[in-house]
Formats: structure tokens, sequence, C-alpha cells
């Protein structure tokens, strides 16, 4: 009985990859911010990086005065593109794939 | 004189009101509340539901404070509590982890700025024990994957059941009546009526967000050590000194320190949590 249990409990369903549809301007050197991500676009680049802090999972945020992400819990700090600039996360952000679609403003982002 | 006169207060009576009242407006709050919605339904019962704040504010009180009596009662008592049998002891100790369990899960349930991170950072803590962690994640929080369906689970149910079975032989000796205690409970919902529970909403650019109080010194701790370490061994070393903590046991003095220590320290880093980083 104990067994069935425990591998009941400790079963982890695979979470199924999300497409997320997007509905917002993006200009050059602007960005989006959603719940879960960010989305950027530079040089007529598209891309998103999640905003889960990889250090404790706190949701993080755009200073757009200094141009970097920063964790409110304890003050990681990220690039836009994602990488670490400061600790205490030594992990970079989890990168999106952005893909615009046929219609004006609305963008597909792939959360895998 | 005045630690006398402290402990004669009846901090276990007050305790158990409160846990009678935490237990009846959680019961109102919950009509309004879902876990599949849990920032606008908490955000809800605030803003759109008549006398939603308020009952949201009485449960939120009510359960600080019977975890706060419930500590005060301990110390109170702690001579008398000599007498019973290690096993009780034990189950009356395992209460306050319980309690804060409870506590903890109703702050991250709200699902604010605040709570939110909490929340995740439990997860991520969880994660971070060798083996089993992602089992233990998987089975209490895991919010990143189920959202709020399981810490609503256990607020509700699981930790609730689990106070009960712990306390219960503790709470069939002592028995409180209401009615001798009108003026607490009069002061109670007056507290309640005046003072909003907390609510952090999302803020774009927000740099720094606190935990829970008891939460604090942990989220401080956090910075400097692995979550492992911080998160799990550090609170159980506590919880390890109170269960041992017995007049009669050999180690009685060097645990007393131990616990003092552990406390005094906490406090500073709690009060870093609160004054360096803001």
């Amino acid at each position: 009985m104990l067994w069935p249990l425990f591998r009941f409990l400790f079963h982890k369903v695979p979470r199924k990859p999300r497409i997320v549809e997007v509905s917002g301007t993006l200009q050059n050197d602007t960005v989006l911010t959603k719940q879960d991500f960010l989305i950027f676009k530079e040089h007529e680049q598209l891309w998103a990086v999640s905003r889960n802090c990889t250090h404790l999972g706190c949701r993080i945020n755009y200073i757009e005065k200094e141009n970097h992400l920063e964790c409110p819990c304890h003050q990681s700090r990220f690039s836009i593109q994602g990488k670490v600039l400061r600790g205490p996360a030594d992990k970079a952000l989890p990168r999106y794939a952005v893909e615009p679609t046929e219609s004006p403003s609305t963008y597909l982002v792939t959360i895998s | 004189m005045i630690a006398d006169a402290l402990g004669a207060l009846k901090w276990g009576d007050w305790s158990l009101i409160s846990l009678y009242i935490s237990l009846i407006s959680g019961i109102v709050v919950g009509i309004h509340y879902s876990p599949a919605e849990p920032f606008y339904s908490a955000s809800a019962l605030d803003i759109l539901v008549p006398y939603g704040g308020f009952f949201r504010s009485l449960h939120f009180y009510s359960s600080q404070f019977f975890f706060l009596f419930g500590v005060a009662h301990y110390w109170a008592v702690f001579n008398k509590a000599q007498n019973i049998t290690s096993r009780a002891y034990l189950y009356l100790i395992l209460c306050f982890p319980c309690m804060l369990m409870l506590l903890f899960t109703g702050y991250v349930l709200r699902a604010d700025a605040t709570g939110y991170s909490a929340g995740m950072i439990a997860e991520h803590i969880l994660e971070a024990v060798p083996l089993i962690g992602s089992g233990l994640n998987n089975t209490l929080f895991s919010i990143s994957t189920h959202g709020m369906d399981r810490v609503y689970l256990h607020h509700v149910i699981s930790f609730d059941l689990l106070f009960l079975f712990l306390a219960w032989d503790h709470l069939r000796r002592y028995r409180v009546f209401l009615t001798n205690h009108l003026l607490f409970i009069s002061a109670l919902l007056l507290f309640s009526l005046v003072v909003a529970a907390p609510m952090d909403p999302d803020q774009l650019g927000m740099l720094y967000i606190t935990g829970p109080w008891f939460f604090l010194g942990l989220q401080e701790l956090l910075r400097y050590i692995s979550p492992f370490i911080a998160g799990i061994l550090v609170p159980i070393s506590l919880l390890v000194a109170l269960i041992f903590l017995r007049k009669e046991q050999r180690y009685f003095r060097p645990l007393l320190v131990f616990i003092c220590s552990w406390l005094a320290l906490y406090l500073i880093l709690t009060l870093l949590a609160l004054t360096s980083h803001g």
C-alpha cells in the first residue's frame, strides 16, 4: 500500500508546452511585460525571457532606467537577454521563442 | 513580577478562541475565494464583496493571534508542561510548525506579490531537499505547475486535520467557552474592522518585497546560504531543540542557550531583511 502511495505522490506529470498569444505594440527597444515573461525587441529581433528568477522563483521585474531585470526577493540581476549580472542567482533565465502573427501587434510565445 | 503577571494571563484560552474565530471566518471567506483565480478572488473580497474586507481581516488577524497566543501559552505553562509524557509533549511541539504552515499557506493563497513569491520560494526550498524534494514539492506546493490547487487543499484540509490530530488530547482536556471571553472577542472584531489585512498587488518595477513576518529571517538567510540548509536544516534544528527541551534532560541548559541564540539570530536577520534592502 505504501509503495503505490509513494509512486502516486512522487509522480510528476510533465507540463505540456504552452503557446501564449500576446497582444501589444512592440517597437525596437521596447518591452512587453506579461505575467510569466517579458518580450523584448531590439534591431528587429524578438525574444522572450521568463520572469521566474532562477534563484528561488520570485517574479522578476524590468528596470527600465538601467535596462536590466531584477528580482524583488533577493535582488539578483539579469541582462535583458537573461544572463546573470549579479547573484545570488547563478543560472540564466530561460528564453522562449517569439513569433509575430499575421495580424499586427499579436505574437505567439512558446513556453516549453 | 512582570513575568508572573504575563504568565497568569489566559494565553491558551485566547489562542483557542482565536482558532474558533479563524475557522469560522475561514469558512465565510472561502465562500468567495477561488484557487483558480486566487488574486482576483482575494482582492474582490476587499473591493467588491460587502463586508468581504472585514471577514478577510478577521480571518487574517485571528489566525495570527492563534499562533502568537499559542507561543505565549507555551512559554507561560512551560514549567507545568514538564509533567506531561514525552509523547504528548512531542505532539504539542509539532503543533507549532503545523500552525506556521497554516499561516504560511494562507499568505500564499492570496497570490499577491508577497504571497506568490513566498510560495515560489517554498517550492524551491522543497525542491532542494535531496532525493525526495521533487516529490515533497509535488505533494505540498507545486505552484508553478498546479497553481494554488495543492496549497488550497492543505490550507483547508490537511494541515487543519493534522493540527486537530496533534492537539486533540490537549484540547479535549481544556474546555473554553466563548461566553467567558466576550471582551476579547469584541476587541478582535473591532481590530479587524479598523485594520485591513495586507494585500500587495504586483507592481511593475517593484524592487523589494518582503514575505510574511515569520518568514523574513529565512528570506534573508536564503540570500547567503543554500535553500536546503537555510530552508530545511536551520528550521528543523530549532524544532528538534524544542522537542528535547525538557527540564529532566541532561542537555537542558545547552538546548536553552541554542534556542535563545537561534531566536536572537533570526530576529537580527528579520531586522536586516526589513531595513537593509529597501
